[in-house]
């Protein structure tokens, strides 16, 4: 899938059209220009969602009372289709070709792999991040998965409010007991799927890591389950019943489920150490990389094209070898967008015919180089010729 | 000072505490009602009061019905030895739309939620455990209960919940297949799906 041309309307601090190439973009100017904006603005389009706010009407423009992204994404050779995410006060609007979508059925047409300061948090953060982080990995593969992690999620709010009755004295421990049963019950159940599905998950990631990319240190990585040294690992939800109904009174006395894939990890080791305690930012910023490229080898093993990667802010911890490793790997594979405030990282590409640069002032997108702009007339004619 | 006469705020308010009506839906329906003919506003109030006067719950199935027991219960011509066991009355309908299932019903009208403070003694699950003894069954055993609540994890739990509150009874508990949408409501689902959901029911 290619994003050919993003069309941004009172947007944070931006507005304007821009067409993209097809290799590799970078992005630069100040800091504060809205450099990352463009950015937030693809990864909007794609998912509907912001990486930097729960609430995306927080994009808004101030003063303005809607905005919108709206994209031109080539899907195949023949199929190209307008997506747009409209922010209206608290609603929010999706369309496809300028029709009216329902969540369900815009998501999924442009996928994205964002590489930014938040997703840092998965090899620095809780656990947490690292569960979330596969979670969208599996996502990305089977649609359906949705479904399974709310309703887990639904059955764990359910199974805690029993815990906390008992817990404040308003539910007898026996009673509990009884009432905790079909909880418990669809927790394994559906536990078992989300263990299976992660398992399966870091494995495809795995088969496909480059350990090595970045220098002689080695990146591991292993899905670490909380019932990992409980028991036979391999008929997972007969161990997961079986500690469900071992571990109930220990659930009573703390008043909140403790047995299940929401208390498991992905072990992320750098040259065998916990690259968490023990790794430089650097790093950690490399083994997130890492963790990126094989989430986009995976999704191209599984369906055929690679998503759209973004990397914010690429030079902040990479030094130029590493980033230059990184757009060598990357040629020919993703469509790529890059920002920096580095004015020597884009010295290096001005005469490349892969890569169009573009300069952001005061949220106004320019291409800058004689590419940028050729990509661009190059994408208008595209367009000519299929309107 | 009120923006509109005192009687008119007073509607306004009333269809303001109706679930799904906000207030612009509210003004338009008392306007509604102010235009319209003396005759039509009594034959509304007829309607209101006359629900609210006859119908009661069927004191064996819990349907909402004006004659006690309900159609289905006094029914010579259904099954008496299967019961099928909804969360609401609209759920029933459903079922009774694919025109395939001959049964009687049982209503409980909700789910389990210990979230919503919804437990078992808020169910109505009493006289479900009353009827399948044969001496309150017309001398009829229940052979089979189907358990059709909702595919959500408050359906979920509620089937399994009943499912060991029946099997000790010796009573064969069934559970609709899953094949329709996930995470949806009894009410959405189309009657080829709900036929297919029954067909393809399996023991739990
Ligand atoms: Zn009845």
């Amino acid at each position: 899938m290619l994003l050919e041309s993003l069309e941004v309307h009172q947007f944070r601090n931006l507005s304007g059209k821009v067409f993209w190439h097809s290799n590799l973009n970078i992005i630069y100017g100040d800091n504060g220009q809205g450099k990352t904006n463009w950015l937030e603005a693809i990864y909007l389009l794609a998912t509907s969602k912001s990486f930097r706010t729960s609430r995306p009407q927080e994009t808004i423009r101030f003063g303005a009372n809607l905005a919108f992204v709206r994209g031109r994404v080539r899907q195949s050779e023949a199929v190209s289709r307008d997506l747009q995410v409209t922010l209206q006060g608290n609603s929010k609007l999706l369309f496809v070709n300028g029709k009216k979508e329902q969540t369900s059925a815009y998501l999924g047409q442009l996928q994205v792999i964002a590489f930014t300061a938040d997703e840092l948090e998965v090899v620095r953060g809780a656990p947490e991040a690292r569960r979330r982080f596969l979670d969208r990995g599996v996502l990305a593969l089977h649609h359906a998965y949705i479904q399974t992690l709310a309703d887990y999620n639904q059955v764990l709010r359910q199974k805690n409010r029993l815990l906390q009755e008992v817990a404040e004295g308003r539910l007898a421990v026996e009673r509990a007991r009884e009432l905790l049963l079909p909880w418990n019950e669809q927790l394994a159940e559906l536990g078992t799927e989300i263990h299976c599905a992660r398992i399966d998950y870091v494995k495809r990631l795995n088969a496909v890591f480059e350990k090595k990319l970045f220098g002689r240190e080695e990146v591991t990585i292993r899905y670490l389950s909380s019932l990992e040294g409980k028991g036979d690992l391999s008929d997972y939800r007969l161990l997961l019943t079986e500690r469900l109904n071992l571990r109930l009174p220990a659930e009573i006395a703390a008043g909140c489920a403790l047995v299940g894939p929401h208390r498991d990890d992905l072990e992320i080791l750098f040259d065998g150490r916990d690259i968490r305690a023990y790794g430089s930012a650097g790093q950690q910023r490399s083994a997130l990389i890492l963790l990126d490229l094989a989430a986009l080898s995976v999704y191209h093993s599984w369906c055929g094209e690679y998503p759209l990667f973004l990397i914010d802010d690429i030079d902040a911890e990479l030094d130029r070898k590493r980033i230059g490793h990184l757009l060598e790997y990357l040629e020919g594979r993703t469509q790529t967008f890059i920002t920096t405030s580095k004015a020597d990282l884009i010295r290096g590409y001005s005469s490349d015919q892969q890569v169009a640069l573009y300069e952001v002032k005061e949220g106004l997108i320019v291409p800058s180089s004689s590419e940028g702009v050729r990509a661009a007339s190059q994408m208008e004619g595209v367009f000519r010729s299929l309107s | 000072m009120l923006e509109y006469a005192e009687p008119v705020t007073k509607l306004i308010d009333e269809f303001k505490r109706l679930p799904g009506i906000g207030s612009k839906s509210a003004q338009r329906l008392a306007f509604h009602i102010m235009r319209l003919p003396e005759a039509d506003v009594e034959r509304l109030i007829d309607a209101l009061q006359e629900v609210k006067r006859k119908i009661r719950l069927c004191s064996e199935c819990n349907n909402l019905t004006d004659v006690d027991p309900c159609r289905f219960c006094s029914s010579p011509t259904r099954d008496r030895s299967i019961i099928c066991v909804v969360e609401e009355p609209y759920n029933l309908v459903a079922i009774e739309k694919t025109r395939s299932y001959r049964g009687l019903y049982h209503v409980l009208h909700g789910s389990l939620s210990p979230v919503r403070g919804i437990g078992p003694e808020m169910l109505r699950l009493d006289n479900l455990l009353a009827r399948l003894k044969p001496e309150n069954n017309q001398g009829v055993k229940v052979k089979e209960v189907i358990l059709a609540t909702n595919p959500t994890t408050e359906g979920e739990a509620t089937a399994i919940y009943l499912s060991h509150l029946l099997k000790p009874l010796g009573v064969r508990t069934t559970r609709i297949a899953m094949g329709m949408p996930v995470g949806s409501d009894l009410e959405y689902v189309d009657e080829v799906t709900m036929d297919k959901a029954l067909a393809n029911r399996h023991e739990i």
